[in-house]
C-alpha cells in the first residue's frame, strides 16, 4: 500500500496555490502555533521558576525570573517526606500501568459488544452504563468504601485497580463505541461470512484497526490515574503506598508550615513521566492507521 | 443505537434453529463480551448507587445511622434552599459557555494540527500540557498570578491605559476565569478529535480535490459528517463533565465557592453539604437531581442524534 | 469463568502491591497492639510527631503506632469516610469546631474514667481542659494553647513610620494609622486585611462588649444590630483605605499563601498565635504579633485561650487504655515536649511550658510570650460551639463579601445574617 504517491498527486492536481502562497500559509500557521504554545507553556515555566527560587519569594515576587537559582528544593522535596519519592513513583507506575491494561482490555470488549454485536436489552444496558457516568462520585464514596472494606481491600491498591479491569469507567466504553461504529461494517460482515467467531472479529479486525482510539484511551487512563488523588487519598493509608499525587498533597497544609519549594520541585518532576508517556503514545495515535495497512 | 444483523450466519442456514441456539448465536456473544463490565456493574457500582438513592430519602450525618425522612430533602431543595438555586445557576452558566467554546477550540486546534506540518508532535505535546497539570495546586497559584488585581492580564491592559479589577476574586468575573481555565485545558477533546480525524480515509479528500472541491466544501461535506460520532461523543461527555465539574472551583476558591457563591458549582455545594456540614442525605438528593437533569439532557441528545450523527452501520 | 477472571486480576494486582510495599504493616506478633494515629499538618509537624511515636514505641515493646498525616483539606473527608465506614483510627487529631460534631454523635470516647488512671491532668491548664469538655464529658486533650492574634510585618510598618502598641492597640488606631499607612504606600499596601468576615475577630469584638457568639445552649448571643454595627465599622475602615479592597480580600480563600499579608497587599493578618511561625516562612520581612484591636483603650475580655487542636480517641477503639497512655506521654513528658516544641501551639501543661522555655528559638519564644502577656487581657473560654458553627463561619465570610462589594448595605446585612444564623442553628438541631 503506497502512502506517498496519492499525497504527491494531491499537490500536483491542486495546482492553483503558488509555492510562495504555500510558504506564507505555512509561516502563518507556525506563528499562530508558536504564539499559542507560549500561552500553554507559561504555567510550566512558572512552575519551574518557582521550584528554583528561594521559598519566601514564591508568592511575593512579581517577576517570573528567580533572584537566585538553587536545586535545593529538588533534594529537599525528593527526600522531604518520610518515604522517598522513589517509592511514590513506583506505586504510581504500578497503579497507572495496571489501569491502562485493564481499561483498554475491558472497555474495548464492552465497547465491541455495544457497537458490533446484537443482543437483547442492549440499549437498556448502554443507558445504564451512561448513567454510571452521571452520578457525582462524592455520594457513592462512602457506600463504596464500606464495600471495599468488607472485601478487605482498604489499604491496598485493589480498589484503585480492580474496577479498571471491570470496565467501571463508562467514559472509555462510550468513547470506543463511537470509534468502533465508524469502522466499515463490511469488514465484519465479510469475516462473518468466512466463519469468523465474534472473538476473532474483535481481536483480528476491530482491535488492529482501532489503534488511534486505543492509544487515546491508554493516554487518558495513564494521565488521569496518575493525576487522581481522591481515590488514593481515601483508600491508601500508609505512606509507603502513596502515589506521587498524594505525596505532593502532603507538602501543603493550609493551616501550618508547608514546603512550597519542595511542592513545586516535585510537581514539575511529576509531570515528566506523564509527558513522556504522552509523547510515546501519541505516535501510536498518529501512525496507527498507516501501520495497520489500511488506506490512508 | 440498534445494530442490524441482516446477514444470516451459515450455521443458521444449515440447521433448524432452536430457541437456545438462537440465543447462543445472537445474544450470548454480546453478554460474554460484556461480562467484565457486568461483574463490575453488579459487584461494585450498582450497590453504592442504590445506597446513595436510599440515603437521599434520609437524614444521614455520616457518623450515626441514617433516619428516613421521606421526600423532605427534595422538597427543601425546590422550596427553601437559595444555595441550591444559586449553585444551579452557576453550573448552568458554566455549562452553556464553557462546553461550546472548549469544543470549538479543541476542534479548530485539532484541524490545524492534522495538517502535515513540521514539528507536529511537539506542538501537540505543548497544547496538551495544561491538561497534564490536572488538579495540581500549582494551577490555583498560577491562575491568581494571571487574574489577580496585579496579575498578568491587568499588566497587559495597563499598556492600553485600562485599570482592570481583580478578575479572579470579583463576583462579576470570577466564574469567567474558571470558564477560561476549562477552555485552556482543552487537551482531551482535542486528542479525541485528532484520533477521529485520523480515522477519516485520506482517499476521500483526494477524490474530492480531484473533483475540484474547495477546502471549506471538503470540511463540510467530508470532515464534519464523518466526524459526527466523535463530535457527538465529545459534546455529551463534556456536558456531563461540566455539570459535574468540581475540581477547578475547588482548587481555585479553596473549596468555598466564593466570592459570594459566584463559583459555587453544583457538586462543590454537594461536597460542602456532605463533608463540610455532615448532611450526606441531602447531598445524595442533590446528586440524584443532577443525575435526572443530565440524564434527560443525554436522552434528548441520543433521540436527536439520528438526524445528524453519521455512523457507518 | 467469574472466579477465574477475577482471581487472575486479584493476583495480578496483589503481586504488584507486594512488590511495591511488601506485606508490612502487620504486627510482628499476634498479641501485639497496633494503634492508628491520624493528624493533619505538614512535614514539619509529622517529623516532630513521629519523633514522639518512635520514642514511645521504643520503650513499649509489643506496641506499634501507625501514623498518617494529611493536609487540612484532605483530612476531613478522609476521616469522615473512615468513621462512616467503621474504620476510624484509634487516636485522631481534632479541631475545636469539629470536636463537637464528632463527640455529640458518639464517635469519640469520653476520657473521664482514665483521669488519674493512665491520664494525668494535674498540670494541664483548667481552661484547656474545659475546651476539651463537651456536654460535661472530657473528650479532647489540648495539644496546644493558641489565641486570636494579629500577625504583622514589622518592616512595612517601620518603613511607613507607623507604630502600634501590640498589646493595646484599638480600632481607632486601625482607622487613623491605617489611613496614614495607605498614604505612605500610595495605596499599594494596606495596613490590615478586611477582617469583617473573620469569625474569630467578630467573636472577639462581641466579647469585648460583654456579648458572645453563642450561648451555652447553642443559641446566638448577639443581636441583628450587632451585626449591622460590625459591618458599619468595617465599611468605615474601607472608606478610609485602612484595609484592603474587597477584590483583594476575596482572593484570600483561607490558605496562608492567599492571605493579603503573604501576597504583600496588607501589612497584617488576623489569625491565631500558633500560625506565626508558618507565616514567617512565607514572608521575607520579620513578623511581629499583636492582639486583635480593642474596641476602646484598655478594653479586655475579647481574647481567650483557645486550643489549637486536640487528641481524641475513637469510641470504637479496641485498645483505649493504650491510646490514653500514649496521649498522656504526648502531653506530659518532657522528652515529648522537647521534640514537639510549640509547633502545635504553646503546651497546655504548665510543667511542659517550664521544661521547654530555655530551648526555644526567637519566633517560638515570641508566640509563648504573647500567650503569657495575654493573661490580663483574656476572658474565660466560651462554651463549645453548636453543631452548625462551621456552616455559620462560612456564611459570615460570604455575607461580609456581599457588604464589601456593595451588594447589601450593613443595615440590611445585619438582620439577614442574623436570620440565617437562626435558621442554620434550627436546621442542625
Amino acid at each position: 500500500m503506497t502512502i506517498n504517491a496519492p499525497a504527491k498527486l494531491t499537490v500536483v492536481t491542486e495546482g492553483m496555490p503558488s509555492p510562495l502562497r504555500r510558504r506564507t500559509t505555512s509561516i502563518i500557521v507556525h506563528v499562530l502555533l508558536i504564539g499559542a504554545s507560549i500561552l500553554m507553556l507559561y504555567p510550566l515555566l512558572w512552575l519551574l521558576a518557582a521550584s528554583f527560587r528561594p521559598e519566601n519569594e514564591i508568592f511575593t515576587s512579581a517577576s517570573i525570573w528567580p533572584s537566585s537559582w538553587s536545586l535545593d528544593a529538588y533534594f529537599r522535596g525528593w527526600n522531604g517526606l518520610r518515604t522517598g519519592f522513589g517509592t511514590f513513583y513506583l506505586n504510581s507506575f504500578i497503579i497507572s500501568g495496571l489501569s491502562v491494561i485493564g481499561n483498554v482490555l475491558a472497555c474495548s470488549m464492552a465497547a465491541f459488544a455495544f457497537a458490533r454485536l446484537n443482543f437483547k436489552y442492549k440499549n437498556f444496558w448502554f443507558a445504564m452504563m451512561l448513567m454510571t457516568l452521571m452520578l457525582p462520585y462524592q455520594v457513592t464514596l462512602i457506600p463504596q468504601y464500606v464495600l471495599f472494606r468488607q472485601l478487605g481491600w482498604v489499604n491496598t491498591f485493589l480498589p484503585l485497580v480492580v474496577p479498571k479491569f471491570l470496565a467501571a469507567d463508562g467514559f472509555f466504553i462510550f468513547l470506543m463505541v463511537q470509534f468502533f461504529r465508524g469502522l466499515p461494517k463490511e469488514l465484519d460482515e465479510a469475516a462473518q461470512m468466512d466463519g469468523c467467531s465474534p472473538w476473532r472479529i474483535y481481536w483480528r479486525i476491530i482491535i488492529p484497526l482501532s489503534m488511534p482510539v486505543l492509544a487515546t484511551a491508554a493516554i487518558f487512563t495513564f494521565i488521569w490515574t496518575w493525576d487522581d488523588f481522591f481515590g488514593p487519598l481515601i483508600y491508601l493509608g500508609e505512606m509507603r503506598q502513596y502515589t506521587v499525587m498524594l505525596g505532593l498533597r502532603t507538602f501543603t497544609d493550609s493551616t501550618g508550615e508547608s514546603d512550597y519549594g519542595g511542592l513545586f520541585a516535585m510537581s514539575a518532576l511529576s509531570l515528566v513521566p506523564i509527558f513522556l508517556f504522552f509523547l510515546f503514545f501519541q505516535r501510536l495515535l498518529i501512525e496507527g492507521i498507516a501501520t495497520t495497512g489500511m488506506k490512508r | 443505537m440498534t445494530v442490524h444483523s441482516t446477514i444470516a450466519t451459515p450455521i443458521e442456514q444449515a440447521q433448524r434453529p432452536s430457541v437456545w441456539s438462537r440465543i447462543w448465536q445472537n445474544d450470548a456473544p454480546g453478554y460474554l463480551f460484556l461480562l467484565p463490565w457486568f461483574i463490575g456493574f453488579f459487584g461494585l457500582t450498582i450497590g453504592p448507587m442504590i445506597t446513595s438513592f436510599y440515603l437521599s430519602f434520609t437524614n444521614f450525618d455520616l457518623l450515626q445511622a441514617p433516619q428516613w425522612v421521606g421526600a423532605s430533602n427534595y422538597v427543601r431543595m425546590f422550596t427553601a434552599d437559595p444555595k441550591f438555586s444559586a449553585s444551579m445557576r452557576v453550573t448552568l452558566f458554566f455549562v452553556i459557555f464553557s462546553v461550546p467554546l472548549k469544543l470549538a477550540f479543541a476542534l479548530a486546534v485539532a484541524m490545524l494540527l492534522n495538517r502535515g506540518i513540521k514539528g507536529l508532535p511537539m506542538y501537540r505535546a505543548l497544547f496538551y500540557l495544561p491538561s497534564l497539570l490536572g488538579a495540581s495546586v500549582a494551577i490555583a497559584i498560577l491562575w491568581r498570578q494571571i487574574f489577580a488585581g496585579d496579575g498578568l492580564v491587568n499588566k497587559l491592559l495597563a499598556l492600553f491605559g485600562i485599570i482592570g479589577p481583580s478578575w479572579i476574586s470579583n463576583p462579576n468575573y470570577s466564574l469567567w476565569t474558571l470558564i477560561i481555565l476549562s477552555i485552556w485545558q482543552f487537551g482531551s477533546p482535542m486528542i479525541i478529535f485528532l484520533a477521529g480525524l485520523r480515522q477519516i480515509p485520506q482517499d476521500m479528500y483526494e477524490a474530492a480535490s480531484l473533483d475540484g472541491a474547495s477546502k471549506w466544501r471538503q470540511f463540510v461535506k467530508i470532515t464534519l459528517p464523518l466526524l459526527t460520532p466523535v463530535v457527538f461523543f465529545n459534546a455529551i461527555i463534556q456536558t456531563i463533565e461540566a455539570f459535574k465539574s468540581f475540581t477547578p472551583a475547588f482548587i481555585i476558591s479553596g473549596g468555598t465557592g466564593n466570592p459570594i457563591n459566584s463559583t459555587l458549582f453544583y457538586t462543590l455545594y454537594l461536597y460542602q453539604e456532605a463533608f463540610g456540614f455532615f448532611r450526606m442525605g441531602y447531598a445524595s438528593a442533590l446528586a440524584w437531581v443532577l443525575l435526572a437533569l443530565v440524564g434527560l439532557f443525554t436522552a434528548f441528545s441520543f433521540l436527536t442524534s439520528k438526524y445528524w450523527v453519521h455512523y457507518d452501520d | 469463568m467469574v472466579s477465574v477472571a477475577s482471581r487472575r486480576q486479584f493476583l495480578l494486582a496483589g503481586s504488584a502491591l507486594v512488590a511495591a510495599s511488601g506485606l508490612g504493616g502487620l504486627p510482628a506478633f499476634a498479641q501485639d497492639t497496633r494503634l492508628r494515629l491520624i493528624f493533619w499538618g505538614g512535614q514539619a509537624r509529622a517529623d516532630r510527631t513521629y519523633g514522639v511515636t518512635d520514642l514511645y514505641t521504643g520503650t513499649h515493646p509489643g506496641l506499634a503506632i501507625e501514623g498518617e498525616f494529611l493536609g487540612w483539606a484532605d483530612y476531613w473527608p478522609k476521616l469522615a469516610t473512615q468513621t462512616a465506614g467503621g474504620n476510624a483510627p484509634d487516636i485522631m487529631q481534632m479541631d475545636y469546631r469539629y470536636i463537637g460534631e464528632y463527640a455529640r454523635r458518639g464517635t469519640l470516647a469520653p476520657l473521664d474514667q482514665y483521669v488519674g488512671a493512665g491520664l494525668d491532668i494535674a498540670s494541664i491548664d483548667a481552661d484547656q481542659l474545659q475546651n476539651g469538655t463537651i456536654d460535661g464529658k472530657l473528650i479532647g486533650i489540648s495539644l496546644g494553647v493558641a489565641a486570636g492574634a494579629a500577625v504583622y510585618n514589622t518592616k512595612a510598618l517601620a518603613d511607613a513610620g507607623i507604630e502600634i502598641d501590640p498589646m493595646g492597640w484599638t480600632y481607632d488606631d486601625l482607622l487613623t494609622k491605617g489611613a496614614a499607612f495607605a498614604d505612605s504606600t500610595g495605596g499599594a499596601m494596606a495596613l490590615a486585611p478586611d477582617g469583617s468576615g473573620v469569625e474569630l475577630l467578630f467573636e472577639n469584638w462581641l466579647r469585648q462588649q460583654g456579648k458572645a457568639l453563642y450561648t451555652a445552649e447553642g443559641q446566638p448571643a448577639f443581636a441583628a444590630e450587632d451585626v449591622t454595627a460590625w459591618f458599619k465599622l468595617w465599611a468605615e475602615l474601607r472608606q478610609a483605605r485602612a484595609i484592603v479592597s474587597p477584590d483583594e480580600q476575596a482572593i484570600d480563600v483561607g490558605k496562608l499563601e492567599t492571605s493579603p499579608l503573604v501576597r504583600g497587599k496588607a501589612a497584617m493578618n488576623f489569625t491565631t498565635s500558633n500560625q506565626l511561625v508558618a507565616y514567617q516562612t512565607l514572608v521575607p520581612d520579620p513578623l511581629g504579633i499583636a492582639i486583635y484591636p480593642a474596641t476602646k483603650a484598655g478594653s479586655t475580655g475579647g481574647h481567650y485561650r483557645n486550643s489549637s487542636q486536640y487528641f481524641a480517641i475513637s469510641a470504637g477503639s479496641a485498645a483505649p487504655e493504650q491510646a490514653v497512655e500514649f496521649i498522656n506521654f504526648f502531653v506530659n513528658s518532657p522528652e515529648a515536649a522537647a521534640l514537639l516544641g510549640v509547633e502545635r501551639g504553646v503546651p497546655a501543661s504548665s510543667a511542659m511550658r517550664a521544661a521547654l522555655a530555655p530551648s526555644l528559638d526567637e519566633r517560638s519564644q515570641q508566640a509563648v510570650r504573647y500567650i503569657d502577656q495575654l493573661g490580663a487581657i483574656a476572658g474565660p473560654v466560651p462554651p463549645t460551639p453548636p453543631a452548625a458553627a462551621g456552616e455559620i463561619e462560612v456564611a459570615l465570610k460570604t455575607k461580609s463579601q456581599e457588604v464589601g462589594f456593595g451588594m447589601q448595605s450593613p443595615e440590611d446585612a445585619g438582620p439577614a445574617f442574623f436570620d440565617e444564623v437562626v435558621a442554620t442553628l434550627a436546621r442542625a438541631a
